[in-house]
């Protein structure tokens, strides 16, 4: 549902009881709240960036019953959790809290945005969102730090214990 | 002791789910009930005659009568029984419709509970006392607490009743928020047209006692007779001596920021304390004034040629005896450096609404077109909803007034100002009043563009101020410099209004504006009786219904005036002297301040016409001293006696 291409609102599939799923979820409780004032998208510094991401035309969706356009969308993943929505809202709405809301309901519908997957992928690997290689340890060598032992054995066995990785999930799955 | 037992089917609101000829029946097997009825509706004429005739032919004692709530018809059929000649407290309700048949489907149970119900009423019909309704005579006066635009029509509508009031101001001056607008929406009349005569009728009405620059310190007493104690703050200058010359000005040294002119302006410690000047007394601003410092100064004494300034005149307490209250004390403005993101304060060309009234006013202090340095303004930004409708500053509430004074203050602009640009961000437009919804076009047409959604933050963008938002209704962002921005602030209850609260027992809602007892039936009176609400105090409202309000006020007020006496409810706490040992207990429960400690014989007393027969002090009480006319212990006991009998 980007700005170009809009099409007419299913009115038949929309899903009435989405907002309800929602206000169940930890983080989602006060979306019926909103009035719409804009003050979310205008504080919004990803939606300055780009277009797709705009909070009050996602709890609108939300509030409309428009499940499947914002589960499966990846624009529920583009909050970079600021909060400063959250904490200009004048109606409490917590949009902030929200959209962990929306993507945790998300994963449960299966909807994992590919970014996410190979992080967590990296993680069980290298045991941090970046690769250590020969070039950081130099630098480090040159600032007298310890090199750092590619070796993520811990961080691996959280992840599989945690149940957010499985034991043969480790390869690289391809990432977004 | 002979009953009468009646019950009422409510037409089938009753009958339907409870079996009446059989609670009747059960009734009539009581030992004290010598008749037992059933009608279709107890509470109409030929219902009232029916029991009408029963007292006189059977000679009845006491009478239940089984049907809707007491609240409902309680009075009804004490009525009924008292033009028989039966004390009309000799009536007891059992409430079988709100507490049995609309409550359960089951016909059988409910039957069986009604019969409860009956039984238990029975049971302290038999032990009901009789109890007299007490009158005392009233103060034929009032008191208006607040001297803007609500309390001063409030004040002439009693006065011109023909009773005497007295009208407390906390400042120096009348007018309140109204004397310092410019124009008033929709027809965009001059508020000094408005207000002026006003002041002026209510200074000069020979009933009328103002008290300007007055503050209530104690309120004693119930309807019909409260006292109040009231706080005359001196001047510093006496006001027969000085002839208004304003030498004293000229000397003084200090400036200080003008307040009552939303900072606006600076003045002098001693000053003219409202904008028509010469026509009042000056004042010394104790705050401000060197002398009052360290005494370091004294050049305005010297300076007066009259011998005015007098820095040691005093303060007086004033006592006042009156029959009912008014409460008109009106609201404050929201407080726009809450909003931190929106850069008021930081930044000059952000100012609120108020300042805006003040800067366009054609009178008054300021008398200038609004300025950012030397330049007119020429794009100019209107931001609605500041400090109202947001939870963030906890004020969850609609100020009612800000969508229609901003409607006003941007067509303002456009016709004064008339190359300007004017844009008005909003989230709603709320111009719900007569002609409100005709300004709000004739603004549009005027040019005002109306851009659905607020800024989120307001930031210097070289000598202009940049508004970041959205404009909701396209879904895309904005950033537009403005040369001044106008933050719609809204209104909240009065600070300085919250002593009264205490003094009164005044209770508030959960926007801390003063209750009212219900919102549509009785909107002007509070809690306690004899005192009514006029005005912002009770929430936000604009100036006609704040004038109606007022007006209701002064008519529920002078009402009790023109009856000439109150009717106590006999229904309330008693003390039993012999037990009590002047704990206080009661006291601390009591929400009405009717029991006070009689200090010489060491006894609770209760003022009866201030006591609600609530009930907490005589639960309260460590030794059962107080008891509860109407619901005494030995009353409820029966109730309950044979509630737990039953079969």
């Amino acid at each position: 549902m980007s700005q170009e291409k809009r099409e007419k609102i299913a009115v038949d599939k929309l899903d009435p009881k989405f907002k309800d799923q929602v206000a169940q979820e930890r983080g989602g409780e006060m979306i019926v709240r909103c009035f719409a004032c804009g003050t979310c998208s205008a504080s919004c510094p990803v939606r300055q960036a780009n277009d797709r991401f705009n909070p009050r035309r996602i709890i609108h969706m939300v509030l409309l019953g428009l499940k499947d356009e914002v589960l499966s969308d990846d624009f529920v993943w583009l909050c970079a959790g600021c909060f400063s929505c959250q904490e200009r809202c004048p109606q409490g709405v917590k949009i902030g809290d929200l959209m962990t809301a929306l993507r945790n309901i998300a994963v449960r519908e299966g909807h994992i945005h590919p970014s996410f997957t190979a992080q967590m992928n990296l993680l069980g690997k290298a045991g941090r969102l970046m690769e250590i290689g020969d070039f950081e340890n130099k630098k480090r060598g040159r600032f007298k730090l310890p090199p750092i032992q590619q070796d993520a054995a811990e961080v691996r066995t959280l992840l599989e214990k945690c149940g957010v990785l499985q034991p043969e999930e480790v390869q690289d799955r391809g990432g977004g | 002791m002979k009953i009468g037992v009646y019950i009422c089917h409510c037409g089938i609101n009753i009958a339907d789910h409870v079996d009446v000829e059989a609670v009747r029946d059960f009734a009539k097997d009581h030992p004290q009930v010598v008749i037992a009825r059933d009608y279709t509706y107890m509470c109409s004429d030929p219902g009232q005659d029916l029991i009408m005739r029963d007292i006189e032919m059977e000679r009845l004692d006491r009478i239940v009568v089984a049907a809707c709530s007491p609240t409902m018809h309680e009075r009804t059929f004490r009525n009924v029984i008292s033009k028989s000649g039966l004390n009309p407290y000799f009536l007891e309700i059992a409430n079988i419709r709100e507490h049995c048949s609309w409550v359960h489907h089951d016909r059988t149970r409910a039957t069986e509970k009604a019969k409860d119900l009956v039984s238990a009423a029975i049971a302290k019909a038999q032990l009901l006392e009789p109890l007299q309704a007490q009158e005392k005579s009233v103060t034929p006066s009032s008191l208006v607490i607040g001297g803007g635009i609500a309390g001063m029509q409030a004040a002439f509508d009693i006065a011109a009743s023909g009773f005497r009031v007295v009208l407390v101001e906390k400042t120096p001056v009348l007018g309140g928020h109204v004397a310092r607008l410019n124009r008033t929406f929709p027809y965009l009349e001059e508020a000094e047209q408005l207000i002026g005569p006003r002041i002026e009728a209510v200074l000069n009405h020979a009933r009328i006692e103002v008290m300007p620059f007055s503050e209530v310190e104690k309120i004693d007493g119930s309807v019909g007779e409260f006292s109040a104690e009231i706080r005359r703050r001196p001047h510093y200058v006496d006001g027969e001596k000085c002839d208004r010359c304003g030498e004293c000005l000229k000397s003084c040294p200090v400036d200080v920021i003008d307040d009552s002119n939303y900072r606006r302006n600076a003045r002098k410690a001693v000053y003219f304390p409202s904008t028509d000047g010469p026509n009042e007394i000056l004042l010394i601003d104790t705050e401000a004034c060197l002398h009052f410092k360290d005494q370091s100064c004294d050049r305005c004494q010297r300076t007066c040629p009259q011998g005015a300034i007098d820095f040691t005149q005093e303060g007086r307490l004033e006592q006042v005896q009156v029959g009912t209250i008014i409460v008109a004390t009106g609201h404050d403005i929201f407080d726009a450096t809450k909003k931190t993101e929106l850069g008021y304060g930081k930044y000059q060309q952000v100012i609120t609404a108020a300042e805006f009234e003040r800067l366009t006013a054609s009178w008054g202090r300021t008398k200038e077109t609004p300025r950012i340095g030397d330049t007119v303004p020429k794009a100019i930004a209107f931001v609605h909803c500041v400090g109202s409708r947001d939870k963030q500053v906890g004020n969850e509430y609609c100020s009612r007034v800000c969508c229609t004074y901003t409607a006003k203050q941007a067509l303002w602009v456009r016709e004064n100002i008339p190359d300007s640009e004017v844009m008005v961000f909003y989230i709603d437009v709320r111009t719900f009043g007569k002609g409100y919804e005709e300004l709000y076009e004739r603004a549009q047409k005027r040019g005002v563009i109306y851009k659905k959604g607020v800024p989120s933050e307001i930031f210097r963008g070289g000598d202009k101020v940049v508004l970041r938002g959205e404009d909701a209704l396209l879904g895309q962002p904005y950033e537009k410099a403005f040369d001044l921005v106008v933050l719609a602030t809204g209104l909240i209850p009065s600070q300085g209004a919250q002593s009264l609260k205490n003094l009164m027992k005044l209770s508030l809602s959960p926007d801390g504006f003063f209750m009212e007892v219900h919102p549509k039936l009785r909107p002007l009176d509070t809690a306690v009786d004899g005192i009514f609400l006029a005005g912002t105090c009770q929430g936000p409202k604009d100036i006609a219904d704040t004038l109606a309000q007022a007006h209701g006020a002064a008519s529920r007020a002078t009402t009790t005036l023109f009856q000439g006496k109150v009717a106590i409810d006999p229904v309330i706490a008693a003390i039993d002297e012999g037990i009590c040992s002047g704990c206080g207990i009661c006291e601390e429960v009591c929400e009405y301040a009717a029991l006070t400690l009689d200090p010489y014989r060491r006894l609770m007393t209760i003022n009866t016409a201030l006591c609600k027969g609530c009930g907490a002090c005589n639960s309260a009480c460590p030794a059962g001293a107080i008891s509860l006319k109407h619901f005494k212990p030995e009353q409820i006991i029966a109730q309950v006696y044979a509630l737990c009998m039953g079969e």
